[in-house]
Formats: C-alpha cells, structure tokens, sequence
C-alpha cells in the first residue's frame, strides 16, 4: 500500500518560518513553467493526464504543476473538465463506473492512479469542498468530527480539534452553542463554512474546491474568499470558479482550461493583464465562453 | 375563452380529487366501523351473573362471594320460573304420573299390612284402592278433557272415606285434584303439540339461565355449564322462549315463509300461560345484566373453542411471529439492498436478480407457506435437532421469505435516494466503503427503510396461507419456546370463520378478534411510524 506522504514542507510553514512567495515571481514570468524559480516543488503534478467517461475525455493530455502554499484557481467554459481534473485528484471520478485514467497525476510524489495507493489516505491529504454544501444530516459537532474519528481521535482532543477547526473556518462564534444541533439547519453559507471545516478536521495538505460559493451570497461568498486567503498559508488550495473577479482576487496562478485540455497556466495577474494565448484573452474579457 | 376552459378543467380536477378522497374514506367507514362496532362488543357488553361466574369458574377471575350471593338473590326468582314449568309439565307427562299411581296403590298395600287390620277390612280397602287407581288411569288414558272428567269426578267422591284417612291412598286425590285442573283448562287432544313446544321452552330456559340448580353438570364442555353470559344473548334466548317459530309453506316452488306467533297465545288458559309475563318481566332479575369491560379480552384464553373468554394465546402467537419474521427479514433486506445499490455491478444477471426479487413480491403467499413447509420445517431445522413439527421458527422463517422482497425493495429505493452528496463527502473524507454506508447511507436511508419495515410488518401479522403449514394451530396450549407451534390471530379467525357454528354463537369473539388484529397492526406501525418521524426530524435537524 502506497502512502501518501505530508509534506515536510507543510510544518515548516505551520511554524511561520517562511515569507510569502507570491508577490516576488511576477516580474519573470515564463508561460507553461510557471514559477521555475519556486522555492519549493510542486505537490501535485499531472503529466499527460487523461481521463475517461467510457470513450469520451473529460480532460486529455494535461501537464500542469501546482505549488504548495499557494491558492491556484482553475477557469474555463462549462463542461471543459476543471471538475473532472479536480475530481481526478482525489479520485473522487472512481464513483462514476466506467472511467479509465491515462498519464500520471502525482501528489507528493505518489502516482494517485497506482493500483496500489491507499485511497483513504491519499483523501485524507487532500481534502474537498463541493460546489453544493452538502453537510451530513447530522448534528454540527459530528459533521467536523467525522473526519478526525475516522482517524481514531477522540474524547478531549476531538472536541479541541473540533473546536480548532471551528474556527479556522469561521464559523465558531456563530455556532459554537449549537454544536448538537442539525448542520442541516444553518445557511447555505454557514453549511459551506461547515464543509471547509470538516474538510479541515481531517489536516490535509491540500484542499480542492468545486465552486464553492456558486451557491451563496456575496456576504457568504466575500467571507468564504477571506478564509481561502487566510488558509493559504498552510494549505494547498485548488479552487474551480466561474467567477473572474473570484479568480482574481484570491488565486496566485491561474489555469485556463479549454474543451478538456490545459490551455494556459501562469500567475493570476499575467492571466488576466497580458495572457499569451488568445483564446484566454476572449475568454477573461468575457468575448468567449 | 381557452383559458376559461382551463379553468374549468382544473376546478373539475379538484372535485375530481376531492371525491375519489371522499369515496375512499367512505369505502373505509363502510368496511371498518361495522367491523369495530362489531368487535368492540366482544370487550364492552352488558355481561350477565352467569358471565360472572363463567369468569369465575373458568379464569378465577373476579370475587367469588359477591358472584355467590349475585347468585343466591336470583335462585329464588329463577325457582318460581322453574316451578310453573313443573306444575305444567307434570300434567302432560302421563308416564310418570302412571308409575306415581302404581307406587301409591303398592305402598297403601303395604301400610294395610303393617297395621295388621282385620282381613275383611283389608279386602276392602284394597279393592277400593285398585278401583281408584284404575279410575285414574282411565282418567290419564282420556284423550279428552270431558271424557276424564267422570273418571275423576268417581275419585275424587271419595276423598273423605274414613279408610283411607291418613293413609298413602290420599296422594290419590292430590294427583285427581291436579289433573282435573289441567283436564278442565288443557286441551287434552293437543297434548303432543305442548309436549314439542315444552321440549323447546326447556331448552330456551336452560339457554337462558344455564343448566338447573340441582341436576347433574352437563357434559360436553363449559358451553352447556352456563345460561346467558350476555344480554344480547339473553334477549335471543327470550325470543325463542317467547314466540313459536314454524316454517309455513306457501305452495310449491315457494320459499318457506316463517311464521312468529306468541307461545303465551298458544298456551293461553293453561297453567303455563303465566310463565311467559313472568320471564319476560324477570330476565333482568333473574340475569342481573351490567355494563362491563371485559379487557381481559386481549389476554384471556378460550374456552369451548371461542365461546368464552378471549384472544391471550393468538395476540401473543401473532406478536411473536410477526416480530420475529421482521427481525430475520430486515436485516437479510438491508444487506441484500445494499449489496444491490452499492456494490453491484450493472449487468444482466443484476438486472435479472432485481426482476426475480419484483417477481417474488408478487407470488402467492400459499406458495411461501408450501416451500416454508417443505424447505424449514421438514428440512432445514430438523437438522437444528426440532422436530418436524409446526414451530415458531419455522413459521417466522416463512414470513420473512415473504416479506423480504418488500423490504428489499423499500430499503433499494431508500438508499439509493440518498444523496450522493453525502455519500461523496464522506468518502472525501477518507472514510472506506463498508463506513460510509454505515455512518451516512444508512441513517440517511432509515425513513425509508422503516417504510419497508411498516408495509412488512402489516403483511406478516396478516398473513394466514404461509402459517397455515408452518406454524398455526387452532387450539393448544401457549408455547413455552420458539420450537412450538402457536395460535395467531389471522388463522384464528380464519378457522373461526370457516370452522363450526362458533361464528355464529358468538359472533361478537369473532369479530373481536378481527379487530384485535387490526389493533395489533395498527399498534405496530404505530410504532414504526413514530420511530421514523423521529429518525427523519433528526435528519432533517
Ligand atoms: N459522470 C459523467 N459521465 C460521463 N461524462 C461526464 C460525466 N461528468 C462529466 N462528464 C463529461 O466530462 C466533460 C467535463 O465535465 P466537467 O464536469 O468536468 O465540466 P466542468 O468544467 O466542471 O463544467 P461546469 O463548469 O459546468 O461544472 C463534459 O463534457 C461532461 O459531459
Ligand atoms: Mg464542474
């Protein structure tokens, strides 16, 4: 059974040793390699990816790198595969019969389409947000335990880990006296915060995120981009959003994707000041798609 | 003008609706009500003495020296009933009389001798006795009053003969006495007719007051032991001491027409006529009626298969089985339906397992109670070392065969609407297959399969042709362990209904007993219906 290894990098960065790497790359930027001069190496990296619904492709033929510690969003035009790429990832796409993986996607290192990989491992690395809330009809406190239990935490350092986690997604101080209520009684916003904390109560290295605010309100959606913004520092976050302005506030690097393939990938700001295929250039000014 | 129209379509639509919901109600009061009015007659009644001392005698229920001294006050009211009856019958029965007659000449005979009178005098004497007697006889022999009236008249002349004062002769002049009486108000000729009748008020007599006091206990079970329990039976027993019934033909080819005519008519002017106003105006002295709930009903076993008591041993059968045949069935049911939802691949043989489980939703329950019989009792669970017998078990094991594809198929249904957002999140989390179902499949599918469970239990308490082999019994006693064979109410009320005349004596038992299955189904999903509103509150928060 292969594991999937947390990154050592990881703690380094909990501890708050490291500067932010965002800001520096822009001036150099080289297309389709982007940020060569990373101090660190990617976490995930697909190499000719390619995956199936029976005969048709999802996505074909993606080479793509995404960094740690950085918010990487995915843009595209409906139906163009950024949910199937993400869901590659985690291989959530295992659900839907009839699928078949071609290429690599590595994370950390590991080959996740290895026949020997320990799913729940790797989706315990890799934790995930859907465009949907989808909270279990369980009670608040069950809903962000479930992932640490499954760990075989519990008693005082569930409730702590519950709480910490609480918070991390800021949804503690409203919810903090109802934690035996039903999930399914708060706000869609509230309920997507609960889904970034149980994803959280599992610690992965990596969050991927389906459209996480398509559901919500510009309040709910502002407060879920901040936690995005605030998480970054410790996490891997890889965000599909149909929203420019979304993509642009909060992503360091931007990847366009096009009828299943990886059109082009660079840091945010290139992306939707200066990008180097045309069609990305339709596409972010609104002209395509 | 079109959308007019649409709107008259659409408020059609509604009275549409709201009648076929008005009819079904209806159809439901029409079956139900009777049905419960009928069996609530089995717990609530007017209940007579001698209920009281059938439910003293038979179950040991209630206080014995209240029921006695119920008893003592109307012994006294029964007696008079009883005596009237006496007086008239002794008349018409000439046999007796005639032994009576013969005895009294013997024994006149005898004291004769014992008093050692002279020969001369005892000649005499004796022949004056045999002319009585043959005067008496030719007096009973009479087909008609006028005719022994000179026969008794030549009697009774000499009552006051100094030879026979104080002897057993004078029993002579009692029973001349008497029998000029009748001979003067009974129509002598009609003596057969009376006879018949009589036979028939004995009868309706000891139907309404039970056996009487003194003679020997019947045989044949407690139903011979006691008069009318109730008094709606009391008050059938009453008409038949009441009114003659005869069956009049109207011609050929004509249905009998059935003819009502009042015995105190057919009887007038005899010494029978004052028994029926006195009956009629002392049944409740005499039965001391009362209103009573008899909640025994649900507990009590039987007696005289169903005429008395109540329903203890079927409710309990029922119960067990029932619980039993769903305890064994939903979790085979929830597994299968897991199995078939979650880990199944799409292919033919799926496909053709899932029409075979439809297909035996739809299959005859005698063809379950067959196989049950064939495949449990006689060759799974001898092999467990039970007999080859009918057994809790096996009848349990039968039910559940049946009720399986049902719960099957609601489980199916229930698991597979949940959500898949659920289902995907949890796996997100890392967690396996088996955990997932376990922790969030399951609890989101419990409504629904406790649906399943409803629709089952109903049809497992209901069921009679796959028990009718495997488990039921008509009579027995309580079993002691899963390994007997029991009662159950739905085979109770069918043998009730096809058996004997039970039904029809006590109709109120077998109606109670309906009711009782009703109740106990309705008990059950009751139950189940409030466990799965408080799953799905829970659910929905
Ligand atoms: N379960 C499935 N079975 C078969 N084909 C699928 C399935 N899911 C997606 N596809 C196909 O894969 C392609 C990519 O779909 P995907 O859901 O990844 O698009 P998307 O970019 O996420 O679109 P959207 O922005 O609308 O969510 C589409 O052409 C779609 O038809
Ligand atoms: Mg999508």
């Amino acid at each position: 059974m292969i594991e999937v290894n947390e990154m050592p990098q990881r703690k380094v960065l909990a501890a708050g040793t490291a500067a932010k790497t965002t800001d520096v790359k822009m001036a150099n930027y080289v297309p389709q390699a982007a940020g060569p001069e990373q101090q660190l190496p990617a976490i995930i990296r697909a190499d000719r990816f390619s995956l199936y619904y029976g005969s048709h492709a999802g996505v074909k033929d993606i080479t793509f790198d995404i960094y740690p510690r950085a918010v990487t969003a995915i843009i595209g035009p409906s139906g163009c595969g950024k949910s199937t790429f993400l869901r590659s990832i985690n291989r959530m796409n295992d659900l839907i019969p009839n699928t078949r993986a071609e290429g690599t996607l590595c994370v950390n290192d590991v080959n996740v389409y290895d026949r020997r990989i320990n799913l729940a491992n790797l989706r315990q690395q890799v934790g995930m947000v859907f465009q949907k809330p989808n909270p279990f009809p369980k009670t608040i406190y069950a809903n962000v335990a479930y992932g640490p239990r499954l760990q075989g935490v519990h008693g005082r350092a569930l409730d702590e880990q519950v709480e910490q986690c609480l918070r991390h997604a800021a949804l503690w101080e409203e919810v903090k006296d109802y934690l035996d209520r039903s999930a399914l009684g708060l706000s869609g916003g509230q309920q997507q915060r609960l889904c970034l904390a149980r994803a959280l109560a599992t610690q992965p290295n990596v969050l991927l995120m389906d459209e996480p605010c398509s559901a919500l309100d510009p309040i709910a959606t502002a407060k879920i981009e901040e936690l995005i913004i605030s998480l970054k520092d410790e996490y891997t976050i890889v965000i599909v959003t149909h929203n420019m302005q979304q993509a642009a506030r909060i992503s360091d690097r931007t990847a366009f994707f096009c009828l299943g393939e990886l059109i082009e990938y660079d840091q945010t700001k290139v992306i939707f000041t200066n990008p180097v295929r045309k069609q990305t250039e339709e596409y972010v000014t609104g002209r395509f798609g | 003008m079109k959308y007019a129209l649409r709107q008259t379509a659409d408020k059609l639509f509604t009275v549409g609706a709201l009648l076929a919901v008005v009819l079904i109600v209806a159809a439901l009061a029409g079956i139900l009500l009777p049905m419960i009015w009928r069996g609530s007659s089995a717990v609530v009644f007017r209940g007579t003495v001698e209920f009281r001392r059938m439910q003293m005698e038979q179950f040991g229920h209630g206080d014995s020296a209240a029921v006695n001294a119920e008893l003592a006050q109307v012994a006294p009211i029964r007696q008079k009933a009883y005596e009237i009856l006496d007086r008239f019958s002794a008349g018409l029965d000439t046999t007796e009389l005639v032994s009576r007659i013969r005895q009294i000449h013997r024994q006149f005979g005898a004291q004769l001798t014992n008093r050692e009178v002279p020969p001369d005098q005892y000649e005499t004497a004796r022949d004056l006795s045999r002319m009585l007697r043959d005067e008496l006889l030719a007096a009973l022999d009479a087909p008609d009053g006028a005719l022994a009236l000179p026969h008794l008249d030549a009697v009774l002349a000499h009552d006051q003969d100094a030879a026979l004062k104080d002897t057993a002769a004078g029993a002579y002049f009692d029973i001349a006495r008497e029998y000029r009486r009748i001979a003067t108000s009974v129509d002598l000729p009609r003596r057969e007719e009376y006879a018949q009748s009589l036979a028939k008020i004995s009868e309706a007599m000891k139907g309404l007051l039970g056996p009487r006091p003194g003679q020997p206990v019947p045989e044949g079970g407690a139903m011979q032991r006691y008069g009318a329990t109730r008094w709606d039976q009391a008050q059938q027993q009453l008409d038949q001491l009441l009114w003659d019934e005869q069956w009049v033909s109207q011609g050929p080819g004509r249905p009998l027409k059935k003819v009502l005519t009042p015995r105190a008519q057919q009887f007038a002017g005899t010494p029978l006529a004052e028994l029926f106003p006195y009956v009629q105006q002392n049944a409740a002295a005499m039965l001391g009626p009362r209103w009573t709930f008899y909640g025994r009903f649900f507990t009590d076993d039987n007696v005289s298969s169903h005429y008395f008591g109540g329903v203890g041993p079927e409710t309990l059968g029922t119960l067990l089985v029932t619980v039993l045949a769903v305890v064994v069935a939903l979790p085979l049911g929830v597994v299968a339906a897991a199995y078939l939802v979650e880990c199944a691949p799409d292919t033919h043989s799926t496909r053709a397992l899932r029409t075979c489980i439809n297909t035996l939703a739809g299959v005859p329950s005698i063809v379950f109670g067959l196989f049950g019989q064939a495949f449990f009792m006689l060759y799974l669970l001898p092999k467990f070392g039970l007999r080859r017998d009918s057994s809790i078990i096996a009848g349990s094991l039968t039910l559940a065969v049946l009720v399986l594809p049902v719960v099957i198929r609601a489980s199916e249904e229930a698991i597979r609407t949940v959500p898949r957002a659920f289902r995907e999140a949890a796996l997100a989390l890392g967690a396996g297959r088996l955990h997932c179902f376990l922790t969030v499949t399951l609890p989101a599918a419990l409504p629904g399969i406790l649906t399943g469970l409803i629709l089952s239990m109903s049809r497992a308490a209901g069921e009679t042709a796959p028990i009718l082999f495997t488990v039921a019994v008509a009579s027995g006693p309580v079993p002691r362990s899963l390994a007997q064979p029991t009662r159950t109410l739905s085979y109770g009320c069918y043998d009730m209904a096809v058996g004997d005349r039970i039904a029809m004596l006590a109709p109120h038992n077998l109606f109670g007993m309906v009711v009782t299955l009703v109740a106990i189904v309705l008990l059950l999903n009751a139950a189940a219906i409030a466990l799965r509103g408080r799953v799905a509150r829970r659910l929905r928060g």
